[in-house]
């Protein structure tokens, strides 16, 4: 992030992204899959806003959280990412009908799959908002930072 | 339907009869190849016996037989790489999540009909061609005899 000094103090220095210290071994990545219509746009909101935020995460945008299958979900654990979660509309607005539907249940799918290789279940889990309600977003999102930051990294093979 | 242990008896009581039965160019077994499987549920909606059934059941350690290439093996190279012990046991699968429901087929109530060959999109459900000597006639009991054009 420039300081003031290096933007010649010409520029109000944006407030700092707020990181609580990870336990112990190094910044944990948590990947963020929101989707388009109600999550990204919360998202974005806080942006605007100013609002910090933990820098552990690492969002991608999907048309629909119903797109995010169980393999997106696996691949980023085993790619690197220490938690995953997804953030889609409430229930009952999807805007594609059931997607947050398919995806909560695949979410509780990835859970089990998880657990019954000894990996916690907490590493993985869905939260749901809508467009305008950017404080859930920030929420969820420093809810997850939490959760993955007291959990040891993810080893990998 | 496979033959009865009384329709065996009976071949088998044929002096001359049984050796000349042959099922070459009309026997066929149903093979189901579970790694291409995407648990649409189509050949459990056509079975006309009831031989093929649905389970919410699913066991994680059937992704690491399952081969390179398909949604399955992709998982089960992504389960590997972070998984602390073997998987332990299966477990029941959401309602919406579909593709990991697991298809039983039961081969002694199979008609050789091939209304699931037909109907399965992915090719998971084939005939394949079975010669009478590998068979030994109709006798086989866990082989389906049918006529399905190979
Ligand atoms: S061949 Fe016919 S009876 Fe046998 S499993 Fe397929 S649909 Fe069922
Ligand atoms: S029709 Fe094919 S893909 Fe669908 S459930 Fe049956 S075997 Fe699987």
């Amino acid at each position: 992030m420039p300081s003031a000094a290096r933007t010649g103090g010409a520029v109000a220095e944006p407030e700092r992204f707020a990181t609580e210290p990870a336990a112990d071994d190094g910044e944990r990545t948590i990947i963020g899959f929101f989707c388009r219509e109600c999550a990204y746009a919360a998202a974005d909101a806080t942006g605007n806003a100013r609002v910090p935020l933990p820098t552990t995460v690492r969002s991608v945008l999907v048309p629909c959280t119903g797109r995010v299958g169980p393999l997106h979900v696996m691949s980023a654990l085993a790619e690197g990412a220490d938690g995953v979660f997804l953030a889609g509309c409430l229930e009952g607005q999807c805007h594609y009908r059931e997607g947050n539907l398919s995806a909560l249940d695949r979410i509780a799918f990835v859970q089990r799959l998880l657990e019954s290789v000894g990996v916690e279940r907490e590493r993985v889990q869905m939260f749901t908002m809508s467009a305008a309600d950017s404080p859930r977003f920030v929420a969820a999102t420093k809810r997850m930072h939490a959760t993955i930051s007291a959990l040891p990294r993810l080893e990998r093979r | 339907m496979p033959l009865t242990a009384r329709g065996r008896e009976i071949l088998g009581s044929l002096p001359g009869v049984a050796p000349t039965v042959t099922t070459d160019g009309i026997g066929c077994e149903i093979v189901r190849r579970e790694e291409l499987c995407i648990g649409c549920g189509r050949c459990v909606k056509v079975c006309p016996s009831a031989a093929i059934a649905e389970s919410s059941r699913f066991d994680p350690a059937q992704l690491y037989d399952a081969p390179a290439g398909t949604t399955r093996g992709a998982l089960g190279a992504a389960l590997r790489r972070i998984a602390r012990h073997e998987p332990d046991g299966s477990f029941e699968v959401p309602e919406r999540v579909r593709t990991f429901r697991t298809i039983e087929f039961d081969r002694t109530r199979c008609l050789g009909c091939g209304a699931c060959t037909r109907a399965c999109p992915t090719g998971a459900v084939t005939a394949r061609p079975v010669n009478a000597g590998e068979i030994g006639g109709f006798a086989g009991a866990d082989r389906v005899p049918c006529a399905v054009p190979a």
